[in-house]
């Protein structure tokens, strides 16, 4: 095939796609309640028991503390991703803080939260 | 040797299909409600792989080719390009395949370059697309050799390696439920590869085929999809990112922070390059034998079902992998 036509092929087909999902609303974030934040952190986890899940006011994210210790999981598109809190850097953030994961396939995620509830997880993220 | 053989691209040629069958299961989607699920950055970014592979593939692919033609000076065999001897190396490919795959998995140094493949979250006709960028640093062209040394043209090994992806182009979907039993018994498709992307600890490390499940089945790797076992896609420690270049090389600097970290042996070193997914030196993290065993442990009632056949959840779950 003709590099031209297989290149028009290939961004025509991407651009094409990406509008098409877009504008019928595949874009949507998962939106949280603490019983799916749980089973979910069980689906990522389920060697983990879960003590408490506190979900973000946006429903996005979740902090979730097990017995081994606090663990953050949020919305990844449609799914969600989950880490456990052991390596990793909190920044403070105007819609809330960053968390920094020293891990090139998960480096961060931006937690929305307002000030009451940035509080309220500062003190929950921080060790037992 | 030096005849002129050429077959066409197949997998460039395809790309039109690709494109018409992405949009068709997704309108099939959107207006049955079930079959599956489409979410745009995941789309994208597997996409953008699936490019990126093709790209990979110009610029990288005449070391395999170069490797290959090298192979075809020193054989003294030739099996011509007659459709018997195409349709014999399609199946010999496919054995072939099976192998690279299971490598792929059981190998960290080759599961870095197939780990993007698995890495969406989702199961639809775009997770088929995203290929690796990074294939030709596996070394695994070097499985080819025997084919090419049995006298089967360069050319043609590369074409029927196009088709038998091609073929595993439809087999990535939910819309799918199962095909006729003699088609299942023989043929890998939507239900035996939906249970191959399970990051369930049943289907770890299952159902390797391309195109014939058969060789699963000689090789003791096949599980069958079980309806009360809802495939749950992805990866066992699922990334949170979906840039392409990121999906493309987390694996190869996951290993390089392994393998460089200080007060390690070189077999260790080495374990953390060549073992496979999951070594640690310390028994920090868990194998797939550990992850099924562990789950036996949670679900006793499991054991001796397909995937679980032939684990001790006491012995295994308890005993770390050390190099």
């Amino acid at each position: 095939m003709p590099l031209e036509i297989l290149l028009g092929l290939v961004v025509g087909g991407i651009a094409g796609i990406t509008l098409l999902l877009h504008l019928t609303g595949r874009s949507r974030l998962r939106l949280l309640t603490p019983e799916t934040a749980q089973i979910q952190w069980l689906r990522h986890f389920p060697d983990d028991t879960v003590i408490d899940v506190t979900v973000a006011h946006d429903g996005h994210a979740a902090l979730v503390r097990t017995e081994t210790g606090a663990g953050l999981l949020w919305s990844f598109g449609a799914d969600t991703v989950a880490r456990h809190l052991l390596d990793f850097d909190r920044i403070d953030h105007p819609d809330g803080f960053e968390v920094q994961f020293h891990d090139f396939s998960t480096p961060r995620v931006l937690i929305h939260l307002d000030e009451t509830e940035c509080r309220h997880w500062q003190h929950l993220m921080e060790p037992a | 040797m030096t005849d002129h053989v050429s077959f066409p691209d197949a997998v460039q040629w395809a790309v039109p299909f690709f494109i018409a069958a992405i949009l068709a299961e997704f309108l099939w989607i959107a207006v049955k409600g079930q079959g599956g699920r489409y979410e745009t950055r995941d789309a994208v970014t597997s996409l953008i792989m699936g490019a990126g592979n093709i790209a990979s593939g110009f610029l990288l692919g005449f070391i395999a080719y170069a490797f290959f033609m090298w192979l075809w000076q020193i054989t003294p065999l030739n099996l011509g390009t007659s459709i018997p001897v195409i349709i014999l190396c399609f199946v010999l490919d496919d054995l072939r395949y099976y192998w690279v795959h299971r490598f792929g998995h059981r190998i960290r140094w080759v599961w870095a370059s197939h780990v993007n493949h698995h890495s969406s979250q989702h199961y639809n006709l775009t997770t088929a697309l995203r290929q690796t960028w990074t294939y030709t640093f596996t070394f695994m062209m070097v499985v080819r050799a025997p084919l090419i040394l049995l006298g089967f043209h360069p050319a043609m090994v590369l074409f029927v390696g196009g088709l038998n992806l091609i073929y595993q182009f439809w087999i990535h979907t939910e819309a799918i439920g199962k095909m006729p039993r003699w088609f299942e018994a023989v043929m890998n498709t939507p239900s035996h590869h939906r249970a191959h992307h399970g990051r369930n600890a049943r289907y770890l490390d299952c159902n390797y085929a391309g195109v014939f499940i058969i060789w699963d089945k000689l090789f003791g790797t096949f599980v069958p999809e079980q309806e009360d076992d809802k495939v749950d896609y992805g990866l066992v420690h699922n990334i949170g990112t979906f840039n392409p270049l990121r999906v493309a090389f987390h694996e190869w600097v996951g290993i390089w922070k392994d393998a460089t970290q200080p007060g390690l042996t070189l077999r260790q070193r080495l374990a953390y390059c060549f073992a496979p997914p999951g070594y640690s030196h310390d028994g920090s993290r868990d194998s797939s034998e550990q992850i099924k065993a562990k789950h036996l442990v949670r679900h006793p009632e499991d054991c001796g079902t397909p995937g679980f056949e032939q684990f001790d959840p006491q012995a295994s779950a308890t005993a770390p992998k050390r190099a």
